[in-house]
């Protein structure tokens, strides 16, 4: 029944297309010739939502005619059954290729593609003689490469983990800004003020947050066994959440668990220059002896390290925004440059499977030096011997296929 | 202590003097909002509710409005609070610094919390029906969509995320942090070495030998290509945790590290030269919508 | 168990379905799901955040401790303005029918009055101190204790100048040939070479170290933000 439907449906186009065309063109002169030869398939690596389509040009879309007799086309896309058709997209002149992403999966679809020309004048369409349907594809073929390196980082992580465990390899260069940790607690002791600790901007949904609070853990076990007050002020309430649950879990590993204030870990406000205002406020006024950034900053860097600069406190900042790391190292005493942020909780645990993990990082930069370096040479060697095409070859499958 | 009384006395007597003389001796005066009626709906016959809009002072149905005329000086009092605070902490920022915190505390909760998350993407999910007849009419057009019952998960969650605040069970909490920081591990794991890791590495595949279209050495592009990778990898020595910066390693860490200070250099000039334009902004505000010295945009007395 | 372990099984169960959405095509709404989720959940951890604020303010004033009168302030303000917000005072809908559907900021509410006076003067003035903040941080910058700090300071001071007229202007008898000592074209190779080079090091270190924690946090080595097994 809907074969027969289909097919009145298609016989009704055809008869009516030409009548209609006879009713808007001015003369049988200014027919527009149809784009040709569509084909479609379905687009690979995707759950089945997207099909591409591809055709020949209209003879009548040539860039050299002026005026231009095709000024773009359009797509139509109906069910098999030739019901639910719409129009998909208006493309430019010149366009052969379209990729439709907004196919359901399982249904089969027609399409049409139209050569329109000026004075809303369409070409007869360029029909598809089957439907197609989208296929899923359960493995995206395309991220093969970009699986192996993951695979290899994190095997590398995975792998110095357990040979560090083995107890061969622990060695890892001091950093001078996290050896100043625990001078910094000490001196707030001394003092008799407080450390102040800001976990940076964003939520829990940030890595770099997870970083800082890791650091957090470490900064306060230190302040509660040298029996340092350490304030931390969020603006997130996941993050005050997280804190408070990091510091309490210090204190009790430091087997003091009653100085545990969780007062002392609060939320002030989501809005970043408020967050600053009361945190300026705070420094001026409560002058803690020691000041932690560690997480994601913006522009209230320079705010914050400059206010507590000028109170005179020791001040260790990291954070993965290069942007403020200048600002960072003009004002603070020691500075966690990027990566080194995200080293620093394994640093400060001194612990075997967090130092393997900082091997694993290392051999993940000996890779993409490794990486950089053939590729280099691989473009070098292309430049100089421009008809070798085994250089420009391999120089191709390694920026377009494994570095895709 | 004493003196600096009288200096700040003195400087907020003629500040006063000079608000006042200028409201009641000038031609224009200073620091007033005016606003006009329109319809809510023009079009409608029957719905013949009326709001107020900002209009110039010029507009002839312009009338003197009371809330937003105060609103103007209490912004101006907040702006010069806040500016305050580089002098010193002061008992006027104080103000400001609390008035800051809790009111937008509250915003960001109203806001991004109940009306832009809670309504729309939890609430309108599970009962479209009477969120749409409530509050967003437009979710009943053409019809109201079912029920997602999918987002009883967040909701769930949320419950635990909010046993926090009981005096006991608060580790329940852990629950749904450990669900946010779980699927972002995962996200941000693989997005930042599919966008960081992999594409800066192919980003900086260049040829260390530009060879001009005459077949010469193009020295000047070799130069500049050989010092970018070369920094690169300096860069990466650098950020070396295993390796002791002594050595070979160590003077090209040393390399590193200048590389790393002319980016830091560069970031610096940038952030300076964009800064002194916010300040431009709360100047424009002080003497321009404030005190009307000047009227740039010709809003108040035409150009 | 349910403290501290079960909650590592849920960071470990999830972060291994989303990074296996990546490869698989089906799942990878997934990700799009779970960033909804995570807005519903930031939205109403905000109730434990205000309630903290609103707790912490409270005690302090009920017990009279230093600063007390500015803690009232914020609670009022806070009160006020949650309270206009979630009540949308003063919003005039579009539709008569509808006197809930209005903006919750439309201009003449309440809560858009405590924006536009309150809320933005004072986050603006807070980022236009910036510009003093930035010159104090110039100026120490000045005081170039090594050779690192010099370094900055005249990569800072190259490019200032290279992208003004000044700059222009001051090395404008530099013959064509040797455009490269201008200072626009200083400029040009810091930010084309020393820049680029020195921020691709940075974001690859930066993807290392994210890959690395988010494993650490996968494989349950780094739980310190989960807490301890105690309550």
């Amino acid at each position: 029944m809907i074969s027969v439907m289909a097919v009145v449906l298609c016989l009704l186009t055809l008869c009516t297309r030409p009548i209609l065309a006879q009713d808007t063109a001015a003369a049988p002169t200014d027919a527009i010739a149809p784009p040709s030869k569509l084909i479609a398939k379905d687009h690979d690596n995707d759950a089945g939502t997207a099909i591409d389509l591809e055709w020949t040009l209209s003879p009548d879309d040539q860039p050299q005619r002026k005026p231009r007799v095709v000024v773009g086309y359009q797509v139509f896309r109906s069910l098999a059954d030739g019901m639910e058709r719409v129009s998909l997209e208006s493309l430019t002149p010149g366009t052969v290729k379209f990729t439709d992403r907004s196919c359901k999966y399982g249904a089969a679809y027609l399409y049409e593609v139209v050569a329109v020309g000026s004075g809303n004048r369409d070409s007869e369409p360029a029909r598809l003689a089957q439907p197609v349907r989208a296929v899923r594809q359960w493995f995206d073929a395309s991220r093969v490469w970009f699986g192996v390196i993951v695979l290899i980082v994190c095997g590398c992580v995975i792998g110095f983990t357990e040979i560090v465990k083995a107890g061969r390899g622990t060695h890892v260069r001091a950093i001078a800004g996290l050896k100043a940790i625990e001078e910094a607690a000490g001196r707030a002791t001394e003092m008799g003020r407080p450390c102040l600790f800001v976990p940076g901007l964003r939520d829990m949904n940030e890595i770099s947050t997870v970083a800082g609070i890791n650091v957090l853990s470490h900064v306060a076990r230190i302040a509660a066994e040298y029996d340092a007050t350490i304030e931390v002020p969020t603006c997130r309430s996941l993050v005050m959440t997280a804190a408070r649950e990091t510091v309490q879990a210090a204190y009790i590993a430091a087997g003091r668990p009653e100085a545990f204030n969780d007062d002392r870990i609060s939320y002030i406000t989501d809005e970043q220059f408020a967050y600053v205002a009361w945190m300026t406020g705070y420094m001026v006024r409560e002058k803690p002896a020691a000041c932690f950034y560690m997480g994601t900053f913006f522009a209230e860097s320079l705010i914050l390290a400059e206010t507590g600069n000028s109170i005179g406190a020791i001040q260790i900042a990291g954070t993965s925004q290069a942007a403020q790391l200048p600002f960072f190292v003009a004002a603070c005493d020691y500075t966690l440059i990027g990566e080194e942020l995200f080293a620093a909780s394994a640093y400060l645990s001194g612990e075997p499977q967090q130092l393997g993990s900082l091997k694993g990082q290392d051999a993940g930069k000996a890779l993409a030096a490794a990486l950089l370096i053939a590729g280099c040479l691989l473009a070098t060697e292309t430049s100089l011997l421009p008809k070798t095409t085994q250089f420009a070859q391999a120089l191709d499958y390694l920026t377009n296929s494994i570095l895709r | 202590m004493k003196r600096e009384t009288i200096i700040w006395t003195v400087l907020f007597v003629a500040g006063g003097l000079f608000l006042v003389v200028r409201g009641t001796q000038s031609d224009h005066g200073l620091g007033r909002q005016y606003v006009k009626q329109v319809r809510v709906n023009p079009q409608s016959a029957t719905d013949l509710r009326v709001k107020f809009k900002e209009a110039p002072p010029t507009d002839r149905q312009a009338q003197l409005s009371i809330p937003r005329t105060v609103g103007l000086w209490v912004a101006a009092f907040f702006t010069l609070a806040i500016l305050s605070f580089l002098y010193r902490d002061n008992i006027f920022y104080k103000i400001a610094e609390s008035v800051m915190v809790g009111v937008s505390a509250a915003w960001y909760m109203v806001t991004a919390g109940f009306w832009e998350a809670i309504i729309p993407k939890l609430l309108a999910n599970l009962a479209p029906e009477t969120i749409g007849s409530w509050a967003l009419p437009d979710l009943l057009k053409p019809k109201p969509p079912d029920p997602k019952l999918l987002s009883l998960v967040p909701l769930v969650l949320g419950i635990m995320l909010l046993c926090r605040l009981l005096p006991r069970g608060g580790w329940i909490g852990r629950w749904p942090l450990a669900f946010i920081v779980g699927v972002f591990a995962g996200i941000r794991m693989i997005g930042f070495l599919e966008a960081d890791f992999v594409s800066q590495i192919r980003s900086s595949i260049i040829p260390l030998v530009v060879m001009t279209d005459a077949g010469r050495v193009n020295l000047w592009a070799s130069l500049r290509n050989t010092g970018l990778v070369f920094g690169v990898l300096a860069c990466l020595a650098y950020f070396f945790f295993s390796v002791e910066h002594r050595g070979l390693v160590g003077r090209l860490a040393r390399v590193g590290v200048w590389y790393l200070m002319i980016t830091f250099g560069a970031s610096f000039a940038f952030t300076v030269m964009g800064r002194i334009a916010l300040l431009a902004g709360r100047i424009t505000f002080l003497f321009d919508d404030w005190l009307w010295l000047i009227d740039p945009a010709g809003k108040r007395w035409g150009p | 168990m349910l403290k501290s372990t079960f909650p590592w099984l849920i960071v470990a169960v999830t972060g291994c379905v989303m990074i296996a959405a990546f490869f698989v095509p089906p799942l990878a709404e997934w990700k799009n799901e779970a960033g909804a989720w995570f807005e519903i959940l930031a939205a109403m951890a905000f109730v434990v955040g205000g309630a903290n604020l609103f707790a912490q303010h409270l005690k302090k004033i009920s017990a009279r401790r230093a600063g007390w009168g500015y803690s009232a302030v914020t609670l009022f303000s806070f009160v006020v303005t949650l309270v206009v917000g979630l009540f949308k005072v003063g919003v005039i809908g579009e539709d008569p029918n509808y006197p809930w559907a209005g903006h919750y900021q439309a201009e003449g509410s309440a809560l858009w009055w405590l924006y536009q006076f309150a809320y933005q003067p004072l986050i603006g003035t807070m980022f236009a101190l910036l510009a003093f903040y930035v010159a104090s941080a110039a100026f120490r910058a000045f005081r170039a204790k090594n050779t690192e700090a010099t370094m900055l300071l005249t990569a800072a001071f190259i490019v200032l100048l290279g992208r003004t007229y000044a700059g222009t202007w001051l090395t404008s008898a530099v013959p064509d040939d040797y455009s490269a000592l201008t200072f626009p074209g200083m400029t040009a190779i810091i930010l084309g070479v020393f820049n680029t080079a020195g921020q691709r090091a940075i974001m690859i270190g930066i993807a290392l170290g994210v890959a690395a924690t988010s494993l650490k946090v996968l494989l349950g080595v780094d739980r310190s933000y989960l807490g301890s097994d105690g309550d």
